[in-house]
């Protein structure tokens, strides 16, 4: 079933069982026409190793390729490696690389381009934020042009998924080793399509890369990614039939929207969340009493309601839920108002607490999660005061560096992937400060794991030190929501919610001709 | 004036004004007292409900009860615009008065750079304030003051020139009293008629400036019940429930054609020729 | 006159982003930049140096046409913000436009039948005019003109030289919004300027004379009350661009209030510099044109 089907990503059995091309479902995808998708957020970087946001992460894997690449089951499938396999102690795993590909400039891509490529991510140097996601690697090399070998520091069995992490795009080594900052404002990749214009605030267009490895996609001629800064204008214009994609909707859109005559509305479970994060080093949150309290605090079913208009399922302050392999559930925290006073009490604020709780405008439900939670702590004699702002400000004052906030996270490829992203204590983004060794250690011990029941088992006692301190709350996970005109084929909402897979996408005859 | 009064009422616009500015303080004055519900009272179950006997205007995203929240938000609401209005007024008629006082060479400078400060949008300008002092509704007031300040001394200006050149003025220079003196006793007062009148119409421009801060997030704080805040946050919800949409919008537009209107009536009124 | 309200212009728009809390080097590099890496940075973009060496260095580039570099995009600045203040442009001279067109009847008509049903019927619709915030009215005619009668596009932007129809009703909606708060404004000016200039004694006179209402109306009473209208408008010039600003958000028109929201949001200095600097040029180039009209129109009607 869907574990099964995860699985195969695991050394020896990947193989070329997914050979890209393969839909038989109806009759062949009919090429040609000009997809317009919108987003709801520029993509003010264009440069593959440097995107931060789903719209930039949508660009890229236009213009770009990965070694591999996430199905929309989450199982990863071949894309420049056709095949790959480790060591028994899972820390060299060598890479097959697909021959014949080339780049946007013509230049031939082979395995230098690869290597080059992951040691630019790896040097502190790039900035790159995916430099702690792409995997434990310790040294890369060319075996010869079409292979390449990972040398990891620890044992690791998910790098075939952090090899599909969306800042691990191939750039030719001439590039990654030479003026890499000319990637801003240009595209060089072996992505299907290639860069024709491009103005982060409102349009940007690709075309189809004739060169592309797959001599049957990308079905599109065209795809031109519209910027909507107002999500009830994005509606209207999927209403009117002005776009063909909404490539994530809101919930009150996503009502909106449904049931309307030529419109397809996409959802699918996920692991995407809105948390509070406490900067567990600054007082009063480095208690974890005092966050566990404001925890207890939450009525997760109301919350569900609030923040996703029911497209949503309860969280339970750990990042994973059965959208994930390796899931097991740890007892359900219950709202418990008592028990939340009690803790205060014996951290030493009997007469309650007061804090600011920061939240970002965009996606707007950040917000609404700050005044519901607002409301709910009230009753514990916890006073929060919300103060929004504007995104960007947000995340070049506040992100990383506040006390009490709230985030909002696509759902990774694998436990491993979120932990090491958001809570262990070299996470990429470490924003809780949370530092906790134990926890550490499970998640440690799991990279090295091949065994899937022991994998679980201590991945659920990772989760359950978390959920016993809360170094973040997580109320509640977001179904990932998507829609689409009728006319739009293979289309579909992706749990990871930054992976979008236009290539496969087709238009239909009755799709509006645009010249 | 009780002259003045009757002159007011005779004219429609004057009457109407009056008659829905007061309506608008006494809401101000009593809202809070006589809302039915806890404006900030989550109801998970009552969520964007239509009208009815308890919810008078239905309740909106939160299932918070949109009445109350009108009630109790008229004070965050109006009385941030005045007081925004009153703080631009005074610094604009301090500074537009000295300018005229003193004439010549310190008139021209002092106009030459209220004109530049008003070659930038006054939106542009207020958002530039509370982006270097942070959201919150105090910045916003500052900011909406600052903004109006050179419109308003311009204003005040050229009244004032006109009263500069007055016999009382005169007398009191001839009298030796000091600049300040003359500025404050002598000039201001009778600047403030004409003033009023532009004050009165900018309260709506003021409501509107608010909104539209908080609107670009960067205004009141939720779960604050100003209508601004709430008309901007509703445009997420009107597709789930208009009412959510529509009761501040009515709410704004009653503040902003109120001001208005008596506004142009205490023109026609302080203007008899008209 | 126009060098000094940019000179001070400039100062303003660079001490208020200097006094922004913002890290320009932090944000060119993003938040997963070295400490090395930073100083290097401060150190090639003279972020070291004394602010008053920094303000002289940025003047003088400004004053070569070089607005500086996005922070946020690694663009040039000064391209983009030209390219959306044209778009912004296109909207507000429409905007004026449909607004003359309009607002001048519609004010004459009030003056004309004052304290008649058609004066109330005007003053009615310019209180309309000013009862709501743009982002409400915008909102209200996507609705009820895109969404439920579909006679025209909701949002978005197509270049005009691209598919002249379509961007032509892509601009509909907007360009009503703009003039609708502008048309309240300009009739009630032209309605109380003319209600003045009937009242005074040489159109008193005329009318003794025995020249016929409508003549007096047109020769004489027109001319000078449509005068101070000219000011009134390059005046309203500010206001619109500030009203564009909001407009362009919800439209998603890539216009030079929309770049300048980026811009503020994202902290993105050089572009609000840039920005700040191009709107206030675009206002006082506008307010010295009108003056020179004005004058020149004054003086044509004395001789008249």
């Amino acid at each position: 079933m869907l574990e099964m089907k995860r699985r195969f990503f695991l050394a020896g059995t990947a193989a070329i069982l997914a050979a890209p091309s393969m839909s038989f479902a109806q009759s062949a995808p009919a090429k040609g026409g000009t997809l317009k998708i919108s987003v709801d957020q520029a993509a003010s970087v264009i440069h593959p190793l440097l995107t931060r946001v789903n719209p930039e992460y949508m660009i890229t894997e236009l213009l770009y390729s990965n070694l591999t690449r996430l199905k929309v089951d989450m199982s990863i499938e071949p894309d420049l490696a056709e095949s790959w396999t480790a060591n028994d102690a899972l820390t060299e795993w060598t890479f097959k690389l697909r021959t014949g590909v080339t780049f946007h400039d013509g230049s031939a891509f082979t395995a230098n381009d690869v290597v080059a490529t992951f040691k630019a991510i790896l040097d502190p140097a790039t900035a790159s934020p995916g430099r702690n996601n792409v995997g434990p690697i310790a040294d890369i090399v060319a075996v010869d042009d079409a292979t390449v070998l990972f040398k990891l520091s620890t044992a690791y069995a998910d790098l075939p998924v952090s090899v599909a992490y969306t800042n691990a795009r191939i750039i030719p080594a001439s590039i990654a080793t030479g003026d890499l900052k000319s990637l801003s404002t240009k595209a060089v990749g072996t992505g299907p399509f290639k860069l024709v214009s491009y103005e982060p605030d409102r349009l940007i267009v690709v075309e189809r890369n004739e060169k592309y490895y797959d001599p049957a996609r990308p079905y599109l001629d065209r795809v031109e990614v519209q910027v909507f800064p107002d999500i009830s204008a994005e509606g209207s214009a999927l209403i009117s039939g002005n776009i063909d994609i909404i490539s994530t909707i809101q919930p009150t859109e996503f009502l909106r929207i449904d049931g309307t005559d030529g419109i397809d509305a996409l959802r699918t479970p996920s692991g995407q969340f809105c948390n509070i994060n406490f900067g567990c080093d600054t007082a009063p949150f480095n208690d974890a009493r005092v966050r566990k309290a404001i925890a207890l605090t939450v009525d997760r079913e109301a919350m569900v309601g609030f923040v996703t208009e029911g497209f949503g399922t309860t969280g339970n302050d750990t990042p994973l839920n059965p959208s994930y392999q390796f899931f097991k559930s740890v007892k359900q925290r219950e709202a418990n108002i008592e028990e939340a006073k009690k803790l205060l009490a014996e951290a030493g604020f009997p007469n309650g607490l007061e804090a600011t709780l920061i939240a970002s405008d965009r996606p707007a439900v950040r917000t609404q999660l700050a005044v519901a939670l607002r409301e709910m702590a009230k009753e514990a004699g916890i006073t929060i005061n919300v103060q929004t702002m504007p995104h960007a400000t947000y995340l070049e004052q506040v992100w990383k560096k506040g006390s009490f906030y709230v985030g909002f996270y696509n759902m990774q490829p694998t436990p491993d992937g979120i932990f090491k992203l958001l809570y262990t204590s070299d996470a990429a983004w470490n924003e809780t400060r949370w530092n906790n060794k134990d926890f550490d250690a499970l998640v440690a011990e799991a990279r090295g794991t091949t065994d899937e029941e022991k994998r679980t088992e201590l991945y659920t006692k990772a989760q359950e030190i978390m959920n016993e301190e809360v170094p973040s709350i997580i109320p509640s996970f977001f179904d990932v929501l998507a829609a689409k005109r009728s006319w739009v084929q293979n289309f579909e909402a992706h749990p990871r919610a930054s992976v979008f897979r236009l290539d496969y996408v087709s238009l239909s005859s009755d799709a509006p001709k645009r010249g | 004036m009780t002259e003045f009064m009757k002159r007011l009422l005779k004219t429609p616009q004057g009457a109407i004004g009056l008659g829905l500015v007061v309506l608008v303080l006494l809401i101000v004055v009593a809202g809070p007292l006589v809302a039915p519900h806890d404006p900030e009272k989550l109801a998970p179950l009552a969520r964007y409900k239509g009208p009815s006997l308890t919810y008078w205007l239905g309740t909106d995203q939160y299932g918070r009860d949109i009445f109350s929240r009108l009630l109790i938000g008229a004070r965050a609401t109006v009385v941030m615009a005045v007081a925004a209005t009153i703080v631009g007024t005074l610094i604009g008629a301090l500074i537009g008065t000295a300018s005229a006082f003193l004439g010549g060479r310190a008139d021209e400078l002092i106009m030459r750079t209220i004109d530049a400060v008003m070659s930038i949008p006054s939106l542009l300008f207020a958002l530039l304030v509370v982006n270097l002092l942070g959201s919150s509704t105090v910045n916003a007031l500052v900011a909406v003051a600052i903004a109006f300040a050179p419109g308003m001394a311009r204003i005040t200006r050229s009244v004032a020139l006109s009263v500069r050149k007055q016999d009382y003025v005169n007398a009191a220079i001839a009298r030796g009293e000091s600049s300040a003196y003359i500025i404050r006793r002598e000039m201001l007062p009778n600047v403030i008629a004409p003033i009023i009148v532009e004050m009165t119409i900018r309260v709506s421009f003021a409501v509107m400036l608010f909104a539209t801060l908080s609107f670009l997030g960067l205004g009141a704080q939720p779960p604050a019940a100003e209508w601004g805040l709430m008309v901007s946050e509703a445009r997420r919800y009107m597709h789930l429930s208009a009412g959510i949409l529509i009761w501040p919008s009515v709410a704004i537009a009653i503040v902003a054609v109120g001001f208005n209107l008596l506004g142009d009536g205490l023109r026609d009124a302080l203007n008899p020729r008209t | 006159m126009i060098v000094y309200t940019l000179f001070i212009v400039s100062l303003i728009v660079f001490a208020i982003t200097q006094i922004l809390p913002a890290d320009a080097a932090v944000m060119m590099l993003g938040e997963n930049a070295t400490q090395e890496a930073l100083d290097a940075l401060r150190q090639t973009m003279g972020l070291d140096a004394p602010i008053w060496q920094q303000y002289f260095s940025w003047l003088w580039h400004v004053v070569q046409g070089d607005l500086g570099t996005s922070l946020r995009t690694g663009q040039p600045v000064g391209p983009v913000m030209f390219e959306a203040l044209g778009r912004s442009l296109l909207l507000a001279v429409l905007s004026i436009g449909l607004m003359l067109v309009l607002a001048i009847p519609l004010g004459i008509i009030a003056a004309v039948r004052r304290g008649k049903i058609a004066d109330m019927l005007v003053s009615l619709v310019s209180y309309a005019g000013v009862a709501l915030p743009e982002f409400v009215t915008a909102t209200i005619a996507v609705l009820v003109f895109a969404d439920w009668m579909k006679w025209l596009p909701p949002t978005g932007y197509v270049p005009l030289t691209e598919n002249f129809t379509a961007g032509l009703a892509h601009l509909v909606l907007p360009v009503c919004v703009i003039s609708v708060i502008l048309i309240a404004h300009v009739s009630r000016m032209v309605r109380s300027e003319l209600v003045d200039v009937l009242h005074t004694d040489y159109i008193r006179a005329a009318r003794l004379k025995g020249i016929p209402r409508r003549e007096v109306l047109r020769r004489h009473a027109l001319r000078n009350a449509l005068l101070p209208t000219i000011t009134i408008v390059a005046l309203d010039v500010g206001y619109l661009l500030g009203g564009v600003i909001v407009v362009e958000e919800i439209f998603a028109i890539p216009g030079i209030g929309r770049q300048l929201i980026v811009a503020i949001q994202a902290r993105d200095l050089p572009a609000i510099q840039a920005g700040v600097l191009i709107m206030a040029a675009t206002y006082s180039i506008v307010n010295f044109i009108a003056d020179i009209l004005y004058a020149w129109l004054d003086k044509r009607i004395q001789y008249d």
